[in-house]
């Protein structure tokens, strides 16, 4: 085990990260901080990681510690494991409410000024957003990377999906992806020959099954008059299964169990637990702790918990980042904190779109394009629930086995947004808090009790069905996060001042969603019971439909990535067009974030930046 | 009055009391109730269940017309009754509405809660559909890929 000393938050070594000179600094451990920190220490190169959030990587206990939080939360939100930290705050969506235009919604951490409240989250603890993440890890479509000269919307990627490939299967490796090949080639997505992942697809769900033996081979017309057959597919997922023997050549692939503990004895397989989000129990799901776990092994990465960076000092000459710093606090409930600095060659922002944007903000670096904080995106989602005509045991299993890929690709792309459909294994819990609600509904209403109560629950919750629509969305410099300095945290760091909406090209693809919900409901048999309340947050009209739209936590574009300082913030390699020692690392990075769950894309990326820096530490 | 918390715990959810001791719970959920409510309140409450058992003498469907009649459309005994079902199944205590409160409560009216970490690991919602609770009581590997089999 890496010597404790490794992750410090005490208070007298500060002196000594101002004095030394790292090769790399850090500024965040989520799964880009952490890839990129064990990529690079484990070629020697000595590397500073500055976490906002508080340790917890040595003992079951500190991990353990956030399973009993949650049990023990009324609300079983996505931060429900994560104690609430007033120095370095999470979004959360139960501080999300409907906007009245031009009024700021100050309630949560974000202030929320757009048309549409932006109800996405994150966590700040180490190990970052991946500690409550759902682990779907879908590989972009080739024609994700040209919208542009494709459909005439949005942007084209400075490379191709193909340039993408051999960083797609090293993320893979890292994130360990369980699935299947042949049920992953699809739309144009090529594997290299003989390629295999390296575990085995995880099963499918009953209730998967129960869809499919309807769904699949239906065939149905989009509005753009292409036609299509649907077929329920696995998901590809970073959730340890069967290793594949057939793995690299044959060799295998070893899957990572749960930390401080003894590797055999927990995680190394999914137990269904159905808990993915917010935090797995067994440790089978992929979190970017096992990441940095191997990091701190190399003896190279130290880690600075609870310090919270907050400005970047540039050279005036010569435009590169000298310094970058934090506030170190003991307390996360308390306002004291001590300053602190530290020096770098090169330096990497891998603090997730929002963070990473306002730090940016906060410095002064809008970048020549002005791009730095625009463009966010994300994915809105919206439900469509019905119970399915038999028990179909749903909420068992991990939270989503199968989805309906079809509605990625075609030509209507140049009209309205594409979409993918998942079949969510835990009902309708998302859109209705289920089964609690169902509870409530049968006691309270229904004056329900004993044996009747106990039928009416296994009707009511185990046909349940819920479809998720995750749509996608274009970048709009009009949609960003802002700083602006009557908004501040109880340490003087800014909250970020967020302005989101929804154009008529991702509208258009809700709503064409929730239309084809209805005829994939006609042809199962599935009695609709999707209604959407006219006071909910999301509430939207479009061309007479109604709906709600959801946040799909995977903030986008913030730094955006491009073939020229004139239009983006970094290059290919996400390095910063105007600091050539700076580089903005995640899914801020993305031109367009289309159809698929932006982590493994944003782990391939940082692939692709990690060769990238370590020429530049070859010259330097 | 703890024996009759527990029959008439039986006869809300409809599990034994073997299943009902079982949780662990039965102690605890007892101690919330008679803490929030007051012990007098709780044991009249059970004391009119036991009257009507003895009157519905072993008829189901006499008992089912007096729960309803006499406890559950009761203003006093309907929404603590509630709360003790909501109890069992998914070991939150949800607060009173604020007409019960201002009618019968004493002291200050607590928000919802979670009884404690064991409560919602415990609570019988989960195994009625058939599931383990969300995070908790890991099913095992596959254990998805059949029909359920509710207890
Ligand atoms: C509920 C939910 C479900 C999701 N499901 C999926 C999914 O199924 N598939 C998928 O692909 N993606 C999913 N995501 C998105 C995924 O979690 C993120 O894409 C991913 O975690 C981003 O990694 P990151 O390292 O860029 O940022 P993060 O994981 O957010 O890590 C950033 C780190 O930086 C730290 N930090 C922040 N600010 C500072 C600062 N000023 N100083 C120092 N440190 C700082 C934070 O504490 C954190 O540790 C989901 C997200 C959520 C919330
Ligand atoms: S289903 Fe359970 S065991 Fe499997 S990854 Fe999700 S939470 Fe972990």
């Amino acid at each position: 085990m890496p010597k404790y000393s490794h992750v410090c938050r005490c208070q007298s070594d500060h002196a000594r990260f101002a004095e030394k000179i790292y090769d790399v600094v850090i500024v965040g451990s989520g799964v880009s901080g952490a890839i990129i920190a064990k990529e690079l220490s484990s070629q020697g190169k000595s590397v500073l990681i500055l976490e906002a959030g508080p340790e917890n990587i040595y003992t079951m206990n500190g991990y353990n510690k956030y399973i009993e939080t949650f049990y023990g939360n009324i609300n079983k939100d996505n931060n429900a494991p994560y104690p609430f930290n007033a120095n370095a705050q999470s979004p959360s969506s139960l501080d999300v409410d409907k906007l009245t235009p031009g009024v700021p919604d100050t309630k949560g951490y974000f202030v929320q000024l757009g048309t549409l409240p932006l109800e996405s989250t994150y966590t700040r603890v180490l190990g970052g957003t991946t500690l409550h993440w759902q682990a779907t890890c879908l590989r972009m479509l080739p024609e994700d990377f040209k919208m542009q000269t494709l459909f005439g919307q949005g942007r084209d990627w400075p490379y191709d999906y193909e340039t993408l490939n051999p960083y797609y299967n090293i993320a893979e490796r890292e994130l360990g992806v369980a699935a299947d090949v042949d049920d992953q080639r699809y739309f144009d997505i090529t594997f290299d020959p003989n390629y295999v992942f390296p575990m085995e697809r995880i099963p499918v769900s009953y209730l998967d099954k129960m869809v499919a033996k309807h769904v699949d081979g239906m065939t149905i017309t989009l509005e753009s008059g292409e036609a299509r057959s649907l077929l329920v597919r696995s998901i590809p997922q970073a959730r340890n299964g069967v290793p594949n023997p057939n793995y690299d050549g044959g060799k295998g692939y070893v899957p990572v169990g749960a930390l401080g503990t003894n590797q055999e004895e927990m995680g190394e397989r999914c137990q269904g637990n159905g808990n993915c989000v917010p935090i797995c129990p067994v440790q089978a799901k992929y979190d970017a702790r096992k990441t940095l776990y191997k990091a701190l092994q190399t003896g190279n990465t130290e880690i600075i918990s609870q310090a919270v960076a907050h400005k970047i000092d540039i050279d005036p000459d010569s435009q590169r980042v000298t310094r970058i710093h934090y506030k170190s606090y003991q307390d996360p409930a308390l306002p004291e904190y001590t300053e602190g600095t530290v020096q770098g060659r090169v330096f990497v922002l891998a603090a997730n779109p929002i963070e990473n944007a306002k730090l940016m903000l906060a410095s002064g670096l809008n970048s020549s394009s002005d791009m730095v904080g625009r463009n966010l995106m994300d994915h809105p989602y919206i439900h469509a629930w019905g119970l399915m005509p038999e028990i179909s045991g749903t909420m068992r299993g991990p939270q989503g086995t199968s989805g309906i890929e079809e509605i990625r690709s075609g030509q209507f792309r140049s009209q309205h947004a594409g979409f993918r459909i998942d079949i969510h294994n835990e009902g309708w819990g998302w859109a209705t808090g289920s089964p609690t609600t169902d509870l409530l509904d049968l006691v309270d209403n229904q004056q329900q009790y004993g044996t009747d109560l106990r039928n009416g629950l296994v009707n009511n919750v185990s046909r349940q069905l819920l479809l998720a629509f995750m749509v996608e969305q274009l970048p709009d410099p009009n949609n960003r996060i802002t700083i602006d300095p009557s908004y501040t945290d109880q340490i003087g760091n800014y909250r970020p001042v967020i302005t989101y909406s929804l154009s008529d090209y991702s509208l258009a693809g809700m709503a064409y969603g929730r239309k084809l919900s209805k005829e994939i409901f006609a042809q199962i048999g599935v009695e609709d019971h999707t209604y959407y309340d006219p006071s909910s947050f999301g509430y939207l009209i479009y061309n007479g439909q109604e709906m709600i739209a959801r946040g799909g936590n995977h903030f986008s574009g913030t730094h955006i990535m491009g073939s020229s300082s004139a239009d983006s913030v970094v290059d290919r390699n996400q390095r910063s067009w105007d600091h050539d020692n700076l580089y903005l690392v995640g899914s801020g990075s993305l031109p367009s974030i289309a159809t698929s769950n932006t982590t493994l894309t944003l782990a391939a990326m940082c692939y692709m930046s990690i060769e990238q820096i370590l020429r530049d530490l070859q010259t330097a | 009055m703890f024996d009759l918390f527990i029959d008439f715990s039986v006869t809300l959810t409809g599990f034994s009391t073997f299943r009902l001791q079982g949780t662990g719970m039965a102690a605890p959920y007892f101690e919330t109730v008679q803490k929030i409510i007051g012990p007098a309140t709780l044991d009249e409450l059970l004391l009119q269940y036991q009257a009507i058992v003895a009157t519905a003498n072993g008829d189901a469907a006499t008992l089912d017309n007096l729960l309803r009649n006499t406890i559950f459309n009761d203003p006093k005994f309907g929404p603590v009754t509630r709360n003790i079902i909501k109890l069992w199944f998914v070991g939150t205590w949800y607060q009173l509405p604020k007409d019960w409160w201002g009618a019968y409560g004493t002291g200050e009216q607590g928000d919802s809660f979670v009884v404690s970490p064991a409560a919602y690991t415990e609570g019988l919602l989960w195994p009625t559909v058939g599931v383990t609770p969300a995070g908790a009581k890991a099913p095992g590997y596959d254990s998805w890929v059949n029909a359920p089999v509710f207890s």
